[in-house]
Parts: structure tokens; C-alpha cells; sequence
């Protein structure tokens, strides 16, 4: 339990640090009134819009010091409320825009990341199996292919030939459509090619990464053994060989989740898709602060999130990540210490309370 | 039709078996013309140092080496069954199995000891998962592990170097195998564990009667325990004997320079052993003669020119041209004394006597 506190503290305080930069850093650099009020903000001589100006300063509070708008817009975030936009209406609040973003940008990431790591393992598996055979001088030829291939390339090319020529897929992305449903009206089939085409270059990177990992468990001893045992083939490769080599795809899959997060710039744009990538750009070069703020703080929690989800994986995937844990908290422990363990411990408690008793 | 099983038939029948790998230089001849043969319920000691061959020869047997880059040939049978280009995959689990040498790394660090021991009685004899933790159970108590129902549910790392040796033992004793295969078991294990887990095995192996290859490189390990022992040297049979023909009558100086190379306990305190000098052969390039010429002492011109024929003399036989105990191997001996190195040009030092 401790752990999960300092942990949980831990996040606080990068929180806090970060929202503070980034706060400082972009009022700073730049000037929101001029995308809050237009060409007048910069019409400084003439008293009705230096009335104007002076208006919209105590609007959005940019006519107090620094660390009192921090502090304002910290308690306003800490209550789940991003503030308001710094465009000339200021709707809708950062809040809604999110909410109404994040979704869908959340939508596409996992669909990505289901089939990067979907398509990865079979093909390392496959790849390492027969390494340096022709098969997998063919697949890291194809890896490396699909890896420097850029995105809006990869996107154009599937495009063309699944929408276009084969009219698979549907071509356009409409926002109001439902989610799930397997017509070209719903989007999770609209959503597929964005994501095969950020889940090719992902698969191709952790085949990699797999690959290398893989081997070099095969050459284990306890490979061996498992093939002196009789155990197929198959069996060997899945069940023996792939949970102990997965620990650098995690780690490279936490980070990029948490960098996805933030957005596929060039994918929701080229397949237009108004998720959280072309909100950060377009809010960037309105210098819509409140927004990127909002992004920021969402792609930091999710890189501190997921990476503790990852240090939580290695322990489900090696036990002996696990020891240092075991005494931390009761769900923990029921989870990782086993059930006859637990049941033989309880035995020894009763039997001790009866012979204390 | 069934293999007969009495003591008549033997096991395993190696006829002038080779085992090579291809390398950049060339063929490597790890096992170069091996010929034994293996009775049902008896151990064979196969000993030799690193590099020897004796670890390649018996994973060849059982077909774990990889496919690629190796080349198999002449003849081994296992029950009248020809191995050499055949898949051996039916054999294992069932009725071959294998013990490894580091019972560190030989076992799957994330899977519990438990069914590391059940996959292949799930896998091969369709026990259900009660009736193989049974068995599991009955076995880790067989092999001396406390409390074995709470063993089954743990983890490599949760035991020590001689309780992860006796799971190793458990998995290869629980399919009831014909051939044991035991590679250096107990290399790397302290001591006080060497002698337990020795025993065990040998006690198993004639409870459950079934035919051990015992690979190790120590003779003291193989006395005792093997009903025979073959010496191998740069993938060749240096010696094969019964284990009291063996130590009564050494024959080739290789085994007898083993034997000196290690402790014994009758030597007087500050004995100094007599290692081998040199390192063993270029299995690529072996040196033509005799494979142990280059590093013996008793070695003659014809030594470096032509591969001593194996001699037989009842059970006992051995390759080479001038053995200890008889006048010629004597002969030879003084020779090299006399002229101060041998025929390969190796200096000869005084015996080396206690300080």
C-alpha cells in the first residue's frame, strides 16, 4: 500500500511541476490577447479599445500576476474544469472540447495498438522460430520497410488501394456516427485504416524489438528442456519462450500508448479525424494556451499511468519481479501469492491462534 | 511387433556414429566414429573434458541439436529403431529423457516447478491435472523434496541449486523414460548436494530399471555409479571398459592422465596433480595420428601419422599404439624420458613428486 501512495504521490508532484512550466513557458512566449480580441488588441492608442483590452483582461484574468492565475487555473483543473478558451467567444469550454476529442483520438489508439501488437507477436514468434533463415531475412526486410515508410505515405498507399480500389473501407470519418457496428456508418470500420496505418509501423517496430528478445531466450537452457520434454514446437515458442521475452515490448508499448495519447497528428488529418492531435496544432498556433495546457496534463498522466501499469505487468509476467511487492498490500497479495500459498499461511495463523488460545 | 525388453536386446546401438557442424573453416567433427552399445538397466559413464564431444554425442542421440548446420551419420538404433535422419520428437517426454547440467537456467523461470513436471504427463499420458499433481507429488517425495504439495505451486527462484535439481530429476523421472541422459549433473551443485543427488539417481535408475548415460567429466563421479565408462577425446573412444576393468588396468594415458589430473583421497597432504599439458584438438583440422598424440607423453613418430585401431581384449578395448602396462607403451615411455620430450616435441618434466 505505501508503494501505491508514493507512487500516487509521485504523480502528483510531476503533475505539478509540468502544469507549471508549461503554464509559465506559454504566457511567457506569447500573447493571447490578440487571438481573444483580433487586430485590436494591438490598437493600444485608442481609448475604446483600450477599454476593450481592459475588459477582456479581467475576463481572463490575465490582468493578475502569474502565480495567481496558476493557482486559479490549478483549482479549477484539480475540480476536473480545464478553464475557458482563449478565442474571441471562449467556447466551448476546454472541458467539452476534450471530452469531445479525447474519445475518439482514445478510440483510434487502441485499435492501433490492438493490431501493432496483434500482427508483432505471431510474426516475431514466426521470425525468431527460423532466425536467420530466408523467412526472417524477408520479414526484417519488411520491418524495416513498413518502419521508414512515413506515415502519410503508408496512409495515402492503403487509401488508395482499400477505399479507393477495392472499396472496402468507407473514406470518410463523420463524428456523429456510432461507435460500434461493423458498417461502413459506424466508426469503429471507419477507424481501420487510420489504425492499420499506424498499426503496421507499430508492428514492424516491436518485431523488432521481439524478435531479438526472443532468440535470445531460445538459447536458453530451459528451451531445451522444454523440447526434451516432448513439448511441441508451437507450445515451446508460445508458452515457454514468448512471457519471458516480452519485458522491452512492454516497456516500449507503455511509453508509446502514452505518446499516442496526445494524438496522430498526421493520420486525424489526413483522414479527417477531429481528435486531440489536430486540437493540439490548431490550438498551438492560436496560442489557445488553456487547450494545450489541457493535452499536456492528459499525455503526462498517461505516461505516468502507463508505465506503472507496465512495472505492474512485469510482475504478472516474472515472479521474481514480484518479491519485493509481496508484502504491500492485501489485493496485491491475493493476486500474486497463490491460493494454496494463501490457504497454508491461514492454516498456520488458525493454528497458532488455537495454541495461543 | 514389440521391442523385446530382456537384457539380451540392448538399448541403444551406436555403429561408427558421427555428428558434424558446418562452420566458415569447415566441417567440425565433434563426435568422429563413436561406436557403443548400451544394455537395458545398466549406466554408462561417458567421460572426457571440455570439449570432448561427450555432451554433442548424447544430444545427437536424442535429436536436440539443431537441424541446421549439423550432419548426422552412421548408425544409431534405439530398440532396433534407426535414429540417424529420423525425427526423434516421438522419443521425447516419452521414452527418452534428459537431465541438463545447470538446474539454474534449466528451468522456465515464470512457470511454476509444478507443471514444468506435469507438461509432459499431461502432454504424453493424458493425466488429468488431479491425477498429474498426484503423481508430481508422489515423485518430488521420491526424490527427497519437503512439503512437496506446497513445492508445486512455487517457483524456480524460490528454491535452492539442489531442490531446482531434483525438480530436473522429477521431470525426467516422472515419464518413466528407458534412457536417462544425465549431462554433468551435478557440475554445478556444492558438494554436501553432489553426493545426494548422485545417489538418488543411480538408486532411482535401478528401482525403476532403466538405462542411464551418465556424462561427466570427473572419473571419481563415474566410479561407482557406472557399469561401464567410456573415455572420449576430440569426439573419438579413447577407452571403453567396465568400471573395475577400467581403474584396475588403465590402459590409454588419456584416461590415466584424467585420473591424475584430479584429487584423490588416499594422495598425502600438498600432492601436486598432474594436469594434461596442452588444450584439446582443432576439431576442424584434427591433427592426423592419433587425436591425443600432440599432448602425450608416451607419443611415437607413428603416433602423429597414423589413427591407432581400437584394440579389443574381452570387454575392454582402447585406441592406441603404445598402452600403459604392456612392454611397448613401457618402451615408449623411456624413450621420451631418454631423449627429453616426445615425438611432437612436447617436454617431458620429472615426475612431479610430493613437496
Amino acid at each position: 500500500m505505501r508503494r501505491a501512495i508514493k507512487r500516487l504521490l509521485g504523480l502528483g508532484l510531476l503533475l505539478t511541476v509540468i502544469s507549471m512550466v508549461t503554464f509559465a513557458a506559454m504566457n511567457i512566449l506569447g500573447d493571447p490577447l490578440f487571438n481573444i480580441l483580433g487586430p485590436i488588441a494591438g490598437d493600444v492608442d485608442n481609448p475604446e479599445s483600450v477599454k476593450i483590452i481592459e475588459e477582456a483582461k479581467e475576463q481572463y484574468y490575465l490582468d493578475k500576476s502569474l502565480p495567481e492565475r496558476y493557482a486559479r487555473w490549478a483549482g479549477d483543473f484539480v475540480t476536473g474544469d480545464f478553464g475557458v478558451r482563449f478565442s474571441a467567444t471562449g467556447q466551448p469550454p476546454v472541458t467539452d472540447l476534450i471530452k469531445e476529442r479525447f474519445p475518439r483520438t482514445l478510440q483510434l489508439m487502441i485499435m492501433a495498438q490492438l493490431i501493432a501488437v496483434g500482427l508483432a507477436i505471431p510474426w516475431a514468434v514466426t521470425a525468431a522460430s527460423r532466425a536467420n533463415s530466408k523467412t526472417d531475412k524477408t520479414s526484417t526486410v519488411t520491418a524495416f520497410a513498413f518502419v521508414s515508410l512515413p506515415n502519410f505515405a503508408l496512409a495515402v498507399i492503403l487509401f488508395y488501394v482499400f477505399s479507393i480500389r477495392l472499396d472496402w473501407l468507407p473514406d470518410v470519418y463523420t463524428a456523429t456516427d456510432p461507435f460500434w457496428g461493423f458498417t461502413h456508418n459506424h466508426r469503429l470500420i471507419q477507424n481501420l485504416l487510420p489504425a492499420l496505418t499506424l498499426g503496421l509501423g507499430g508492428a514492424a517496430a516491436y518485431q523488432r524489438l521481439l524478435r531479438t528478445d526472443l532468440i535470445t531466450t531460445l538459447q536458453e537452457d530451459f528451451i531445451l528442456m522444454a523440447r526434451s520434454k516432448g513439448v511441441s514446437r508451437r507450445k515451446v515458442l508460445y508458452k515457454h519462450a514468448l512471457r519471458p521475452s516480452l519485458f522491452s515490448l512492454i516497456t516500449v508499448l507503455a511509453i508509446n500508448i502514452s505518446y499516442m495519447i496526445g494524438g496522430a497528428l498526421v493520420v486525424e488529418t489526413f483522414f479527417r479525424i477531429p481528435g486531440l492531435g489536430t486540437a493540439v496544432v490548431e490550438a498551438v498556433l492560436r496560442e489557445d494556451f488553456p487547450v494545450v495546457l489541457a493535452i499536456v496534463m492528459i499525455v503526462a498522466t498517461a505516461f505516468m499511468v502507463f508505465n506503472y501499469l507496465a512495472d505492474l505487468l512485469y510482475g504478472v509476467i516474472d515472479p521474481r519481479v514480484r518479491t519485493n511487492e509481496k508484502e504491500s498490500t492485501p489485493i496485491f497479495r491475493s493476486l500474486w501469492k497463490s491460493q494454496t500459498n494463501l490457504e497454508a499461511e491461514e492454516k498456520i495463523n488458525d493454528e497458532t491462534v488455537e495454541v495461543s488460545s | 511387433m514389440t521391442y523385446p525388453t530382456d537384457e539380451e536386446h540392448p538399448l541403444l546401438v551406436l555403429e561408427d556414429y558421427r555428428i558434424g557442424f558446418n562452420t566458415e573453416r569447415g566441417l567440425a567433427k565433434a563426435v568422429d566414429g563413436v561406436s557403443l552399445t548400451l544394455k537395458r538397466g545398466q549406466t554408462l559413464g561417458i567421460v572426457g573434458e571440455s570439449g570432448s564431444g561427450k555432451t554433442v554425442l548424447n544430444r545427437g542421440v536424442i535429436g536436440l541439436l539443431a537441424a541446421r548446420n549439423t550432419v548426422e551419420s552412421g548408425s544409431a538404433k534405439f530398440e532396433g529403431e534407426e535414429l540417424v535422419g529420423e525425427n526423434r520428437q516421438a522419443f521425447w517426454g516419452t521414452k527418452m529423457a534428459m537431465i541438463f547440467q545447470d538446474p539454474m537456467t534449466s528451468l522456465n523461470p515464470v512457470m511454476k516447478v509444478g507443471n514444468q513436471v506435469m507438461e509432459p504427463l499431461r502432454q504424453h499420458q493424458k493425466l488429468s491435472k488431479s491425477e498429474a499433481k498426484k503423481r508430481v507429488a508422489d515423485i518430488f517425495t521420491l526424490v527427497g523434496i519437503p512439503e512437496p504439495i506446497k513445492r508445486l505451486d512455487q517457483y524456480p527462484h524460490e528454491l535452492s541449486g539442489g531442490m531446482r535439481q531434483r525438480v530436473m530429476i522429477s521431470i525426467a523421472l516422472a515419464i518413466e523414460p528407458d534412457l536417462l541422459i544425465a549431462d554433468e549433473p551435478t557440475t554445478s551443485l556444492d558438494v554436501t548436494v553432489q553426493k545426494y543427488i548422485l545417489d538418488l539417481l543411480t538408486r532411482v535408475q535401478k528401482e525403476q530399471g532403466m538405462s542411464m548415460v551418465l556424462i561427466t567429466h570427473d572419473l571419481g563421479v563415474a566410479r561407482g555409479r557406472a557399469d561401464e565408462i567410456l573415455v572420449m577425446y576430440g569426439g573419438r573412444v579413447m577407452e571403453h571398459a567396465p568400471t573395475e576393468d577400467l581403474f584396475e588396468k588403465m590402459s590409454h594415458p588419456y584416461t590415466s592422465a584424467l585420473f591424475s589430473s584430479i584429487p584423490h583421497l588416499h594422495h598425502k597432504k600438498h600432492t601436486r596433480l598432474t594436469p594434461i599439458p596442452g588444450t584439446p584438438p582443432d576439431i576442424v583440422e584434427p591433427p592426423t595420428g592419433c587425436r591425443f598424440a600432440p599432448r602425450c607423453t608416451y607419443a611415437q613418430e607413428i603416433c602423429l601419422l597414423e589413427s591407432p585401431p581400437m584394440t579389443q581384449e574381452g570387454n575392454h578395448r582402447y585406441a592406441c599404439f603404445f598402452p600403459i602396462g604392456i612392454q611397448q607403451g613401457q618402451e615408449a615411455l623411456t624413450t621420451n624420458q631418454q631423449r627429453g620430450h616426445t615425438a611432437s616435441g612436447l617436454q617431458i618434466q620429472k615426475k612431479a613428486e610430493a613437496i
